[in-house]
């Protein structure tokens, strides 16, 4: 079925999110809409799937004009949707997951014809190749196997628009491979596919199409054959984006972070560090690269004090801190700013100032003798706020209440507020804008100017190979590669990524 | 193989599955030790008799005797005990909980025949008495178990169940009193008890939906409310025009048939209605809520509701329907409290079964089945103590009226094995 | 002239609140007059009269409770007869006596709050505090002076109620168990305890008494009266509690470890982040929180009423809770809070006895308070008026804790 969207326009409380957005896709073509964070792409998704109403503009489905007033209304119209963040219910089968909200019933007390959900499940993941174990608990199967099962949950509904909403983001370049290929197979088929992605390289690989959207605007349209990167990631950001961090050439010193074989467990009692071994010295930034999910997290926490390993040896500045708590490792000068900067960085109902002590509230001038010196605290948080240039009306604004970037920025002042040897920095510009996530790179830089040693953790290829000076690959747990930040490319950062061996390119 | 499973098969032994098992072999030890126990005490009380019987048929009629000795089924308790401790130590993965039951009914045995030291003791009344007791527990453990599974924290459970025993006698009496018919008496005031108590189920949703208010807090101010205006309502009008407060009791039925079954039809199938309900409502909510098309929508609201709501599941319908009807069974199980029990109303009559019945549900993981169970041990508990304090056993009334309190406290703080409830239960939901 | 206005935004929620409470136990006391309400069919402008008349009456008597009569006051002052002033400030002073017990434990429940746990545990807590204040008392009798009894009694009953109180913050830390269960079974389980021991100890039990009570323990030793009259109760005890609302907020505000208490109350996850320990805030907290109610039941026991009874606590827990969220978990706001409290519980008692409306209306009316105070949604539709959100701590008590209810 042929989608089009004339003039989509939504408006939230001061923001523009979708600004007079039109669009359209043709039967069993894939549209890619490519957009950073904030463009107003998850905005028109929910648009799309029924959950938000447009201010004003229309949606044509095969020429006819439909209003969604609720997902209901959206699933009957056709559209279906593969959300980022999977809507499978954890502790369901796969036959329950799938049939939710599309449940036949066989009897007058409605109970659940789980019979015939199942058959229908079953010829569907044959028909589309989407190889699923019917039975399987949702919170037992890998990512990728759970993308499928919410492919098969929008094709269960006979849907003929399939919107996918960041699907590689949790996935190896194996998996996306395989995506690409479900996503063709099912576009042969007449299934029309828009394809949501903040990637250069999956629209130019998967897209009939290119929409490329730009502050609620859409900011121009481009053809897979003919566009390049650098034209693409221009429309995307709006100016010649410096896609490469002004940086000298590291000058490594002493080795301040040294990691041996280190096994580190998740909550779930999986080994999720498998064995890594790391050097990082002083004066160069170590970028540790890989799919969401390999071991960087729980890498990060055994690092940080916050998670006890298994096994293995970890020392800092020449002190064995695998056995240490967050704040016996965080005296030793070390600098973290964590993944989720909202839940665990920040303390959303305190003030700039209170956060801005949060991790040295216990030390000279800010107290003695367990009584704080509210004074300097306001003296050196202003301080902090001047310097980092946070954009706030007082430092007794609740840090809640300011931007992501504000935010990310009052953590790093607060972390740089004392002298560090190490900065453990965890996807330290996830959803930021563009602004902030230079300013967040160049004060990276500095520090490593300034002699500390330097971890960032991201899943963003860009990132990496900007800011790294190497460039350290994780998968399942382990660190299959360590590039030099000059011989990084995609390619072959990507293989690594996908569990390849450096130097071999065969699977291990 | 891919490299994570090889890896995971290279170095199985890790501080957490070393603690694991660690905590299994503790476990195992601490069985082995209770087992070593329950022989010592058996080796002490071999003399010492236990007579137990129960009525074939009827109240006051023939009886049925097991005569033993304490010491006997101390060594029934000690190998019970013994076998769980070996099935622990040889497997961590030995699933105790469900067999936890098999070690702790000897016990309870052992322990009456050691108090009641060879005075003999009709046991029928005290089983039925407990199923009686449970009744009202179980029930609120089903109220909890439906609102939790929608995602709502229940905590205003003892405060409905109070209300519905306050309306229960009130209307009841008036009821009575204006038509002299007992039957038609207790339909209207256990209809009314449990409309009243849906009503306030309505408000705790009211407050935790719309206002967002935080559920724990919702539920403490009907909690709160509840124990001021049945205390001021007993105060200015049922203590002093007692008519208001003499509603109709609810008798125990026979059911034909099956209650004439030899020493078990005294004990499961002479009963008032309520001991009915609530095995029905054990089987009803069972099927419902893991075999038909509701349970299922409500078990998403409460695990992931954002799952429920993107494929157009009115998630919050769903929890505010789960709030009613939970309000309306402890409505239910409050009327309980007033009509089979004293006959009337007293101040603060519930004493804590709201919160016993949410152990009951935490320790049943959720499950009606499993909450029944433990509604069952609590009912126990309660009628050991009318026994015991009726044959005089030298035991302060305090003390065992603590019981059910101290082993709530135990149930909650997980110390007899952590279960996982319902995901999202007591988060606020956004729909769009 | 510029805080004023802030501050007139802070309060209304909370005057409103009182207010809209009061109202509806207005016509709770209306609903219930069956005398008066069987008029409606003959004489129903009668009614209407008579129902105005019975809220005015409470209230009435309420308020005269409260404060007593100013002009009585005023004459007595002016004749300088002892018995005649005691007389008249009676009802102020009784007003204060029982504000105490209510700043007491409103602190220990801000306390709590601050760091994330709610404790409804508060009469347990104080029922402990007073059993141990009587034993120790008893115990300690002729072994060292009244003065230094005095002291010991007050301490020990602030450690015993710590003691209660950490039992709960330590479960809460070490398993996940909600402090909502653990501390409401341990306010039975305290209330039996202290029966028990009230019927089987010769030692503590009153010689000859029918009902559960401790031997009188105003001859062992007594809290100093502040004002020196007959039947004047007020006690240092009033003293002590305002000095521990500054100390409250002094600990929370300016010192590291009351950082940590909130920062753990908001988010245990960033607390352990920035290097503190959340499950030590909580025990912590629930001790200092039982430790203030334990204090309450010492003060109750040896100063004002002076003998351990089973209904010594009388809901003040319950009250506590509901004048805590009213005055914003903020110490200063408790004593204000715990006056306007104070009041109500000594007019309820005064409107007890003149009108025969039994004093358990003000449980109804403190829990229709919680509920405008959390949510204020309703005063909004009620009143017209526009109005701040709710504290951040309030907002959040089970989306943070991650407890099994």
């Amino acid at each position: 079925m042929r989608l089009e969207l004339r003039d989509i326009t939504k408006r939230f409380p001061g923001v523009l999110a979708n600004d007079r957005i039109s669009i359209s896709a043709d039967r069993g073509k894939v549209l890619g809409m490519l957009g950073e964070n904030g463009a107003g792409k998850t905005t028109l998704m929910n648009i799309l799937s029924g959950l938000y109403k447009p201010d004003s503009g229309q949606i044509f489905i095969d020429e006819t004009e439909r209003t969604f007033g609720d997902p209901v209304a959206a699933i009957e119209a056709g559209v279906g949707m593969v959300h980022q963040h999977f809507m499978l219910v954890p502790v369901f089968d796969v036959v329950e997951a799938v049939a939710l909200g599309a449940e036949t019933t066989k009897d007058a007390l409605g109970t659940f014809d789980r019979a015939a959900a199942r058959k229908r499940i079953v010829e569907l993941s044959e028909r589309y190749k989407l190889d699923v174990d019917p039975d399987a608990r949702i919170e037992s199967l890998p990512v990728g196997v759970r993308q499928r099962v919410e492919i098969l949950k929008a094709l269960y509904r006979r849907s003929d628009i399939l919107v996918l909403d960041e699907p590689s983001a949790v996935l190896t370049p194996y998996e996306t491979e395989e995506l690409y290929a479900i996503i063709r197979s099912l576009a042969a088929d007449g299934t029309t596919i828009i394809f949501i992605t903040h990637k250069l390289n999956e629209v130019l690989e998967v897209a009939d199409d290119i929409v490329v959207l730009r502050r609620g605007r859409v900011a121009g349209t481009a053809d897979p054959k003919t566009a390049t990167r650098q034209e693409l990631a221009n429309m995307m950001v709006g100016r010649d984006v410096e896609l490469i961090v002004p940086k000298g050439p590291a000058k490594p010193g002493e080795v301040v972070l040294s990691i041996e074989q280190l096994f580190v467990r998740d909550d779930r009692l999986e080994m999720a560090v498998n064995g890594v071994d790391l050097e990082v010295r002083a004066g160069e930034i170590v970028a540790v690269a890989g799919v969401q999910g390999n071991g960087q997290t729980e890498l990060v926490e055994a690092i940080t004090g916050l998670r006890t390993p298994d096994s293995g040896a970890i020392s800092i500045g020449g002190k064995r801190t695998e056995k240490w708590g967050p704040r016996q490792v965080s005296n030793l000068g070390v600098a973290h700013i964590p993944e989720d900067r909202g839940r665990d960085g920040l303390i959303s109902p305190m003030t700039i100032a209170e956060n801005y002590i949060l991790d040295t509230y216990h030390e000279a001038p800010y107290s003695r003798n367990g009584v704080l010196n509210l004074k300097v605290v306001r003296e050196r948080a202003a301080q902090g706020v001047k310097d980092f240039d946070i954009r706030t009306p007082s430092i007794d604004t609740y840090a809640g209440a300011l931007s992501g970037g504000n935010q990310q920025k009052v953590v790093v002042a607060r972390e740089f507020s004392v002298p560090v040897q190490l900065v453990i920095a965890a996807q330290p510009t996830r959803g930021l804008d563009v602004g902030s996530i230079e300013y967040i790179h160049r004060r990276l830089v500095e520090q490593r100017d300034a002699g500390a040693a330097i971890v960032i953790v991201s899943t963003e290829l860009d990132e990496v190979l900007a800011v790294g000076d190497r460039i350290a690959v994780m998968y399942a747990g382990r660190i299959v590669g360590i590039l030099a930040g000059d011989d990084a490319t995609y390619e072959n950062l990507g293989l690594l990524m996908g569990g390849a061996t450096y130097g071999e390119g065969t699977a291990a | 193989m891919t490299a994570a499973e090889a890896a995971l098969t290279m170095r199985p032994e890790g501080l957490a599955a070393r603690k694991a098992l660690r905590n299994s072999r503790l476990r195992g030890a601490a069985f082995a030790v209770f087992a070593v126990l329950a022989g010592y005490l058996a080796s002490r009380s071999f003399d010492v008799a236990a007579t137990f019987s129960f009525w074939i048929d009827k109240q006051g009629g023939e009886t049925a005797t097991l005569s033993t000795t304490v010491g006997a089924m101390w060594v029934v308790a000690a190998i019970a005990t013994a076998l769980v401790g070996v099935l622990q130590l040889r497997s961590a993965e030995f699933r105790w909980r469900r067999w936890l039951l098999v070690a702790i009914a000897p016990w309870i045995a052992a322990l009456l025949g050691n108090l009641l030291a060879g005075k003999a003791a009709v046991l029928t009344n005290v089983l039925a008495g407990s199923l009686e007791l449970a009744a009202p527990i179980s029930m609120a453990a089903m109220a909890g178990i439906l609102s939790e599974r929608s995602g709502m924290l229940n905590i205003a459970l003892e405060g409905k169940m109070l209300v519905g025993a306050c309306v229960a006698a009130i209307v009841g009496s008036i009821v009575s009193l204006a038509t002299g018919n007992a039957v038609l008496a207790v339909l209207a005031a256990v209809v009314s008890a449990m409309l009243v108590a849906a009503l306030l189920g309505l408000l705790l949703a009211w407050l935790g939906i719309r206002h967002k208010v935080d559920q724990i807090i919702a539920g403490t101010v009907i909690n709160i409310g509840a124990v001021g205006i049945t205390n001021f309502i007993f105060l200015r009008i049922l203590s002093r025009a007692t008519e208001y407060n003499s509603p109709p009791p609810v008798q125990a039925v026979r059911i034909p048939v099956l209650a004439d079954i030899p020493v078990l039809g005294p004990i499961f199938f002479v009963a008032t209605p309520y001991v009915y309900i609530a095995y029905a409502m054990v089987a009803i909510l069972t099927y419902m809520i893991y075999r038909t098309r509701w349970g299922l929508r409500l078990r998403a609201a409460g695990e992931k509701p954002a799952a429920a709501g993107t494929v157009g599941i009115n998630v919050l319908q769903i929890r505010y329907r789960a709030l009613i009807l939970a309000g309306l069974i402890s409505g239910l199980a409050g009327s309980y409290l007033s009509l089979a029990t004293s006959s009337s109303f007293q101040l603060q009559m519930t004493a804590g079964k709201g919160f016993i019945g949410l152990a009951a549900m935490i320790f049943g993981a959720w499950h009606p089945v499993g909450a029944f169970l433990a509604a069952l041990v609590f009912g126990f508990a309660d009628a050991t103590q009318s026994l015991l304090s009726i044959l005089g056993v030298d035991v302060a009334p305090q003390i065992l009226q603590s019981i059910p309190y101290v082993v709530t406290i135990v149930v909650v703080a997980g110390v007899v094995g952590r279960v996982r409830g319902p995901a999202s239960a007591g988060q606020p939901y956004e729909q769009g | 002239m510029k805080r004023v206005g802030p501050l007139l935004r802070r309060i209304l929620v909370p005057v409103l609140s009182v207010l809209t409470a009061l109202l509806l136990g207005g016509v709770v006391i209306i609903l219930t007059d069956f005398d008066n309400l069987q008029k409606i069919g003959t004489d129903p402008l009668g009614t209407l009269g008579g129902a105005v008349q019975g809220v005015l009456n409470a209230y009435g008597a309420m308020l005269a409770g409260a404060f007593g009569d100013p002009n009585r006051i005023i004459t007595a002052l002016q004749t300088g007869n002892a018995a005649d002033i005691a007389r008249a400030i009676r009802p102020l002073t009784e007003t204060l006596v029982s504000t105490t017990p209510l700043i007491f434990v409103g602190l220990a429940v801000s306390i709590s709050f601050r760091a994330g746990m709610f404790n409804i545990g508060g009469d347990g807590q104080l029922m402990i505090g007073a059993l141990a204040a009587t034993a120790s008392a008893i115990a300690l009798n002729g072994v060292i002076p009244a003065w230094l009894i005095l002291i010991a009694t007050i301490a020990i009953a602030t450690l015993a109620g710590a003691a209660w109180g950490f039992v709960p913050g330590f479960l809460k830390a070490r398993t996940g168990a909600h402090e909502v269960i653990t501390t409401i079974m341990l306010n039975y389980i305290a209330s039996l305890f202290v029966f028990f021991i009230l019927t089987t100890s010769p030692a503590l039990r009153a010689a000859g008494s029918t009902t559960p009570v401790s031997k009188q323990l105003s001859s062992i030793v007594d809290v100093p009266n502040l004002i020196n009259l007959p039947t004047i109760r007020l006690d240092f005890g009033f003293v002590v509690a305002l000095l521990m609302a500054v100390a409250v907020s002094w600990l929370l505000f300016r010192t590291t470890k009351g950082f940590e208490l909130r920062a753990a109350g908001f988010s245990s996850t960033a607390a352990r982040y920035a290097g503190m320990s959340a499950g030590g805030s909580m025990m912590l907290a629930m001790s200092l929180s039982g430790g203030l109610a334990g204090m309450a039941g010492g003060f109750l026991v040896i100063g004002t009423v002076g003998q351990l009874s089973l209904d010594l606590s009388g809901g003040i827990g319950f009250n506590a809770i509901a004048l805590a969220l009213l005055a914003g978990l903020r110490p200063s706001g408790v004593v204000v809070s715990a006056l306007l409290f104070g009041a109500l519980t000594q007019g309820g008692k005064r409107m007890g006895i003149d009108t025969g409306i039994p004093f358990d209306l003000l449980l109804f009316i403190m829990a229709l308070v919680i509920m405008f105070v959390a949510a204020p949604g309703l005063i909004r539709s009620i009143w017209r008026v526009r109005v701040a959100k709710p504290a951040p701590e309030i907002a959040q008590v089970s989306s943070e804790s991650a407890g099994t209810v």
